[in-house]
C-alpha cells in the first residue's frame, strides 16, 4: 500500500500482465476513482494543458498522499467496550458529556432507586413479617410528589438536550467545503463539488485485504472519504436506490441517505485520523457490508489528496471561476460518464476491485 | 375498586345447573366457536405456537451472531431453496429472519396472547358479562389470524428480491420494500399484515362495544378492574392506529404492483411519508403491546399483596394519558431522516412526557406492595421482575428520546436492547405473570410452583445476559440488522448468545410445567389465591362454566 | 327481568356502538389515505423537508431586496434508469437576498431515443424551504429530450428576505438546491 499513485498508475499495465487479477485488486484499490469530467489517472501526465486550475503542482502533490494507518482504538470500536467510542468532534464531546455525566447518573440512580424500593418492600412486607396488610389506597401528597419529581427531572434533561440539538443544527459557515455523500446498494460514493466534482467510490475491503493493510476487517474500505480536519464541512447526503444511513460513531454523526431528497449536516473533525462507521439503515442483502471510513487530514494534505485525485483546490475566487469555466468547457467535450467509468475501470483493473468486495 | 355482591358459591351452582350440557361437540366448539373463553384459549394456543416459531428464529439469529463471520446463513439458505445459495442469498436470509422474528413476535405472539387470549378470556368475566358483544365476529377475528400467519410463513419460501422471503425489516420501509424487493414475498407479507390488522380492528370494535355496553349493573367505568381499563385503552389504540397502517401498506402494495408512486420519488412521492404513516401506527403499537401487561400486573401485585391497587384512578388515567401521548410522538423513530430542528425539539420534549404517566404506574405498583402482606407465588415473581425490567427499559427510552443523543444511538443495538427490555422483558414478563396467575382458572389445574420459580429465575437471568450487553454494543456503535460484525463486537455478542441458551432452557422448564399441570396438576378451586383476589373471575369455578353470568352479578 | 326484551335491547345498543367504532376505524383508514395529499399541502405550505415555494412573477416583483447575500449551491442527481447527463452550469452562486436570479442546469440525452424525464427537488437546510421561492422552473413540468439533444434548463428563483427574521434560518449562509431527474416512463418499476 505504500506505492505512490503515480508509480502505481504507470506500473499497472505491467503488473496486470504478470499478476492474477485477484492479487491485483488490493493494489489497484487506491487508484479506483471514478468521476464525471475528471481525467483518468493514466492520462494525468497530460492533464496540466487541459485543466489549468491548480493542476501544475499535481504530479508532486499527488505523490504525497498515502492512506493513513488507523490508530488502534481511535475512530473504531474497542474489544469488549462498554462506553461510547472516544469523540473527535465538538458536537460529539458535548453529546457524550451529556450522556455520561447527566443521563447516565440519572437513569442509574432511578433504576437503583426502584430496585432498592422493590427489595426493601419485598423484605419488609413479606407475609411472615407483615401478616396483616394495610388497606391504604390513596395518599394525595405522595401521588403529587411522584408526578412532579419526574417532571422536574425531565426538565433538567430537556434543557441541555434542546441546546445540544440547537448546536447540532448550527448551519455551516460561509464558504464551508461541501462534500456530497451518495448511498448505493452496497457502497458509498463521495463527491467533491468544490474540488472539481470528482466522485470517489468506496467499497469494503475483503477480510484478507483489510488485515494485510493493518485495518479492521468489515470497517476498512478501498477508497476512504478524505476530509480536512479542524474545519466545519457541509455534508450533503442522498441515495441512488434505497434508503441508507451514513453513520460515524466517533464523531456522533448519523444522517439518512434518502433517494430523491437531499439532507444536510455539518461535520467537523477535531484532529487527523481514520474514523470508521457503518451503514445504519437496512438497505438489502449487503447492508452490513458497506462500511464507512473517513480520513481527516490537515488542510494542506487534504489539498494534496484532492490533486492526487485530479481535483482542484477550493480557494481563491479566480480559482473557483476557473473551475467553473473548466467545468463548462468540459461539459461540451465530455464523454458520457458511463464510458469514462469503463475506460477508467479497464485501466485500473477496477472490475476486480469494485464489485468483488 | 370492585367489590362483589353475589356469593361466589351461589353463582357457580347456579351457572352450572343451567348450562352443563350446552357444550357443543368438538368441531363446533373449536372451529365455529362463539364462546369468548374458547376463542381466548385458541388465541393463547396460537400465540404459544407463534412464539415458539418466532423464538426459534431468534435462536438462529443468535447462533449466527455468536461469533464473527458468516457461519450458517448460506447453508440455511441452500436448505430453504433446495439448491446451492450464493453468499448474497445467505445474507438476504438474514434480513428475512429479522423481518419474520419482528412481525411474528409483534403480530402473532404478543398481540394475540395479550388481547386475543387474556382479553377474550377475562374482560367479559371481569365486567360481569356473559360473553363478548359480537361473538361471531370474535370467531372471525381469530380465524383471520390463521391465513395471515400462513401467508407470512409462506412468504419465506417465495422469491423476495436477492433471495427467498421478505427481507425488509418489520418496518417495511419504502423503497427497499417496493423497487428494492422484487418477487411475491413482500406482497404476501403485506397481505398477511392486512389480515392480521383486520383481525385486530374487529377485535377492537368488539372489546369497545363489550366494555361500553355489557358491564354488569353497578359496574361503572370508574369501578372497572384495571385490566379492563387497559384493554379498553388498547382497543382504542388499535382502532385509531391500525387503519393507518392498513392504508400505508395498501399504498406500498399499489406502488409495487400498480405503478402508483405514493412513496416513490421517481413519481413525485416521498419515502419519508411512508415512515411517518408507519410510525403513526408503530408508536401506539408498542403501547398496544404493553398496556394489557400493565393491567395484568396491577391485578397480580394487588392479589399477592392482599391489598387493593394503590391510586386506582391515577393508574387508569395514566394508561389513558400514555395512549393519548402515544399518538403525538411518532417521529422520534425518525430522528435521522432530516427533520428540521424545531420538529426534533418538539418530538424530544413530547417523548419525554411519556415518562411521567409511566412513572406514576411504577410507583403506584410499589405503593400497592407497601404495607401489604406479600406472598411470592410465581405470578408475583414475574410481576415484580416486570416492574424492574420495565423500569430499566423505560429509562433507556428517556435517553433515546433526546434527539441529539439519538444521533449516536439510532439504529444501533442500544435501540434493540431498549425495546427488548420493554417488550421481551416487559411485555413477555407480564404475559408469563398473567399466564401463571390465570392458568389454573382457565384449565382447572394448578401449575407446579417450584417449576414456576425455576422457570422465572432461569428466564430472568437468561434474558438479562442476552439483552444487557446489547446496550454496550449499541453505544460502541454496532448497527442493528447486521448478520456479521467487526471483531471488536465479538465479546458481547458471544455473551448475548449464551444468554439466549440460558433463556431457552428456561422455556423448556415452562413447557415441562404446562405439560405437568395439564396432566398431573392439582385441581384448582374457584379462588385459589385467597382473599387478595377480588375481581369477578374468582367468584366462578375453575375452569368457569361454559356460559357464565346468565343472571348478572350486581356490583356494589 | 324480561330476558328476551333485554337481549334485543342489548343487541341493538351493541350494534350501535359497534357501528360507531367501525366508522371511527373507517375514518382513520380514510385519514391514512388523506395523509398523502395533506402531507403534500403541509410540505408546500410550511416548506417541510425543504420543499420550495412557488410564486408568480407579479408577486416576485413586490419583494424587497435586502442588504445581505446568500450563497446558493446547485446539486444534481440522475436516476440510474435515466440515460441523461444532468449538471448545474455553476456549482455555487452568490446572490442578494430578495433579488431574482437565474440558474441554469444542463441536461443531455445520451441515448438514441427520445426520453421524458421529471425532476424532484428539495433544498437544505430543510428550514430554508419556506423561504426559497421559485418563479419559474423546469421541474414544474415534464421534460422531453430527443436523442443526443442537450438542453439548458433555467430556474428563476429568489430567497425571501423573511429568512433573515426567522431565528431558525437567519444564520444560514448557503442554501443547497437539489434536483433528481427520473424517467417518466412507468416501466421504471423494473429497475
Amino acid at each position: 500500500m505504500t506505492f505512490t499513485k503515480i508509480v502505481k498508475t504507470l506500473s499497472i499495465a505491467a503488473l496486470l500482465a504478470i499478476t492474477p487479477q485477484a492479487a491485483m485488486a488490493q493494489e489497484a484499490v487506491p487508484a479506483a476513482v471514478v468521476e464525471n469530467e475528471q481525467l483518468t489517472p493514466i492520462e494525468e501526465a497530460a492533464a496540466p494543458g487541459e485543466v489549468p486550475a491548480g493542476e501544475t503542482e499535481a504530479p508532486e502533490a499527488a505523490g504525497s498522499y498515502v492512506p493513513m494507518k488507523p490508530t488502534e482504538g481511535k475512530g473504531m470500536p474497542v474489544d469488549g467496550g462498554i462506553d461510547f467510542q472516544d469523540q473527535y468532534s465538538e458536537v460529539g464531546q458535548q453529546a457524550y458529556g451529556m450522556h455520561n455525566y447527566l443521563l447516565m447518573p440519572i437513569i442509574v440512580v432511578i433504576s437503583l432507586f426502584v430496585l432498592g424500593l422493590l427489595l426493601w418492600v419485598m423484605f419488609r412486607y413479606r407475609a411472615n413479617a407483615n401478616p396483616d396488610p394495610s388497606k391504604t389506597t390513596h395518599n394525595t401528597l405522595i401521588e403529587v410528589i411522584w408526578t412532579l419529581v419526574p417532571v422536574l427531572i425531565l426538565i433538567v434533561i430537556a434543557v441541555p438536550s434542546i441546546s445540544l440539538l440547537a448546536k447540532q443544527y448550527e448551519p455551516a459557515p460561509e464558504d464551508a467545503l461541501t462534500i456530497k455523500i451518495t448511498g448505493y446498494q452496497w457502497y458509498w460514493g463521495y463527491t467533491y463539488p468544490d474540488n472539481g466534482g470528482f466522485e470517489v467510490i468506496s467499497n469494503m475491503l475483503s477480510e484478507e485485504d483489510a488485515r494485510a493493510a493493518g485495518e479492521p476487517p468489515q470497517l476498512a474500505v478501498d477508497n476512504r472519504m478524505v476530509v480536512p480536519a479542524g474545519v466545519p464541512i457541509k455534508v450533503i447526503v442522498t441515495a441512488a436506490d434505497v434508503i441508507h444511513s451514513f453513520a460515524v460513531p466517533s464523531i456522533w454523526f448519523k444522517m439518512d441517505a434518502i433517494p430523491g431528497r437531499l439532507n444536510e449536516k455539518v461535520m467537523q473533525i477535531d484532529e487527523p485520523g481514520v474514523y470508521y462507521g457503518q451503514c445504519s439503515e437496512l438497505c438489502g442483502a449487503r447492508h452490513g457490508f458497506m462500511p464507512i471510513a473517513v480520513e481527516a487530514l490537515p488542510m494542506d494534505e487534504y489539498n494534496a489528496w484532492v490533486q492526487s485525485q485530479g481535483g482542484s483546490i477550493k480557494g481563491a475566487e479566480e480559482a473557483a471561476a476557473e473551475t467553473a469555466a473548466a467545468d463548462a468547457a468540459e461539459e461540451e467535450a465530455a464523454a458520457t460518464p458511463e464510458t469514462e467509468t469503463t475506460e477508467n475501470a479497464a485501466a485500473d483493473a477496477e472490475p476486480a476491485a469494485a464489485p468483488a468486495n | 375498586m370492585t367489590t362483589i355482591a353475589a356469593n361466589p358459591g351461589d353463582m357457580e351452582t347456579h351457572a352450572d345447573e343451567h348450562h352443563h350440557d350446552d357444550v357443543p361437540p368438538f368441531f363446533q366448539r373449536w372451529f365455529m366457536s362463539t364462546n369468548h373463553k374458547d376463542i381466548g384459549t385458541l388465541y393463547l394456543i396460537f400465540a404459544v405456537v407463534a412464539g415458539i416459531i418466532g423464538g426459534a428464529i431468534s435462536g438462529l439469529m443468535r447462533m449466527e451472531l455468536a461469533e464473527p463471520g458468516i457461519q450458517y446463513l448460506q447453508g440455511w439458505a441452500s436448505m430453504m431453496q433446495g439448491s446451492a445459495a450464493t453468499e448474497d442469498q445467505g445474507l438476504h436470509l438474514w434480513n428475512v429472519l429479522i423481518t419474520a422474528h419482528g412481525l411474528i413476535m409483534v403480530f402473532f405472539m404478543v398481540m394475540p396472547a395479550m388481547i386475543g387470549g387474556f382479553g377474550n378470556w377475562f374482560v367479559p368475566i371481569m365486567i360481569g358479562a356473559p360473553d363478548m358483544a359480537f361473538p361471531r365476529m370474535n370467531n372471525v377475528s381469530f380465524w383471520l389470524l390463521i391465513p395471515a400467519f400462513v401467508l407470512l410463513l409462506g412468504s419465506t419460501f417465495v422469491p423476495g428480491g436477492t433471495g427467498l422471503g421478505a427481507g425488509t425489516g418489520w418496518t417495511v420501509y419504502a423503497p427497499l420494500s417496493t423497487s428494492g424487493s422484487q418477487g411475491p414475498a413482500v406482497d404476501m407479507a403485506i397481505l398477511s399484515l392486512h389480515l392480521a390488522g383486520a383481525s385486530s380492528i374487529l377485535g377492537a370494535i368488539n372489546f369497545i362495544t363489550t366494555i361500553f355496553n355489557m358491564r354488569a349493573p353497578g359496574m361503572t367505568i370508574n369501578k372497572m378492574p384495571l385490566f379492563v381499563w387497559s384493554v379498553l385503552v388498547t382497543a382504542f389504540l388499535l382502532l385509531l392506529a391500525l387503519p393507518v397502517l392498513a392504508a400505508a401498506i395498501t399504498m406500498l402494495l399499489t406502488d409495487r404492483n400498480f405503478q402508483t408512486a405514493f412513496f416513490d420519488a421517481a413519481g413525485g412521492g416521498d419515502p419519508v411519508l411512508y415512515q411517518h404513516l408507519f410510525w403513526f401506527f408503530g408508536h401506539p403499537e408498542v403501547y398496544i403491546m404493553i398496556l394489557p401487561g400493565f393491567g395484568m400486573v396491577s391485578h397480580i401485585i394487588a392479589t399477592f399483596s392482599k391489598k387493593p391497587v394503590f391510586g386506582y384512578l391515577g393508574m387508569a388515567y395514566a394508561m389513558v394519558a400514555i395512549g393519548v401521548v402515544g399518538f403525538i410522538v411518532w417521529a422520534h423513530h425518525m430522528f435521522t431522516v432530516g427533520l428540521s430542528v424545531n420538529l426534533k425539539m418538539y418530538f424530544t420534549a413530547a417523548t419525554m412526557v411519556i415518562a411521567v404517566p409511566t412513572g406514576i404506574k411504577i410507583f403506584s405498583w410499589i405503593a400497592t406492595m407497601w404495607g401489604g402482606s406479600l406472598s411470592f407465588k410465581t405470578p408475583m415473581m414475574w410481576a415484580i421482575g416486570f416492574i424492574f425490567m420495565f423500569t430499566v427499559g423505560g429509562v433507556t427510552g428517556v435517553v433515546l428520546a433526546n434527539g441529539g443523543i439519538d444521533d449516536a444511538m439510532h439504529d444501533t443495538y442500544y435501540v434493540v436492547a431498549h425495546f427488548h427490555y420493554v417488550l421481551s422483558l416487559g411485555a413477555v414478563f407480564s404475559m408469563f405473570a398473567g399466564f401463571y396467575y390465570w392458568f389454573p382458572k382457565m384449565c382447572g389445574r394448578m401449575y407446579n410452583e417450584l417449576l414456576g420459580h425455576v422457570h422465572f429465575w432461569i428466564f430472568f437471568i437468561g434474558v438479562n445476559v442476552l439483552f444487557f450487553p446489547m446496550h454496550f454494543l449499541g453505544v460502541q456503535g454496532m448497527p442493528r440488522r447486521y448478520a456479521d460484525y467487526p471483531d471488536q463486537f465479538a465479546y458481547w455478542n458471544e455473551i448475548a448468545s449464551y444468554g439466549y441458551a440460558i433463556m431457552g432452557i428456561g422455556m423448556l422448564v415452562f413447557f415441562a410445567n404446562i405439560g405437568y399441570s395439564l396432566f398431573a396438576g392439582r385441581r384448582a378451586e374457584g379462588n385459589y389465591w385467597g382473599e387478595g383476589a377480588t375481581t369477578l373471575e374468582w367468584t366462578l369455578s375453575s375452569p368457569p362454566p361454559f356460559h357464565q353470568f346468565e343472571t348478572l352479578p350486581h356490583i356494589k | 327481568m324480561t330476558d328476551t326484551a333485554q337481549t334485543s335491547d342489548m343487541q341493538s345498543r351493541n350494534l350501535r356502538v359497534g357501528l360507531i367504532t367501525a366508522m371511527i376505524g373507517l375514518g382513520m383508514l380514510g385519514l391514512g389515505y388523506a395523509a398523502v395529499p395533506l402531507y403534500e399541502i403541509f410540505c408546500r405550505v410550511t416548506g417541510f423537508g425543504g420543499t420550495t415555494q412557488v410564486v408568480d412573477a407579479a408577486q416576485a416583483e413586490t419583494v424587497q431586496i435586502a442588504n445581505a447575500d446568500m450563497s446558493v449551491r446547485f446539486d444534481s442527481n440522475v436516476s440510474s434508469a435515466l440515460p441523461w447527463d444532468f449538471e448545474p452550469e455553476t456549482t455555487t452562486d452568490k446572490i442578494s437576498i430578495g433579488a431574482r436570479d437565474m440558474a441554469i442546469y444542463i441536461a443531455k440525452n445520451r441515448s438514441d431515443q427520445p426520453i421524458t424525464g421529471t425532476a424532484t427537488f428539495n433544498v437544505t437546510p430543510v428550514q430554508a424551504g419556506k423561504y426559497f421561492n421559485k418563479v419559474q422552473c423546469f421541474c414544474f413540468t415534464e421534460q422531453t429530450l430527443q436523442p443526443g439533444q442537450m438542453a439548458r434548463m433555467p430556474v428563476l428563483y429568489f430567497v425571501d428576505p423573511a429568512i433573515l427574521e426567522d431565528p431558525d434560518t437567519r444564520d444560514i449562509k448557503e442554501i443547497t438546491l437539489s434536483y433528481t431527474f427520473y424517467p417518466v416512463d412507468p416501466d421504471k418499476k423494473g429497475s
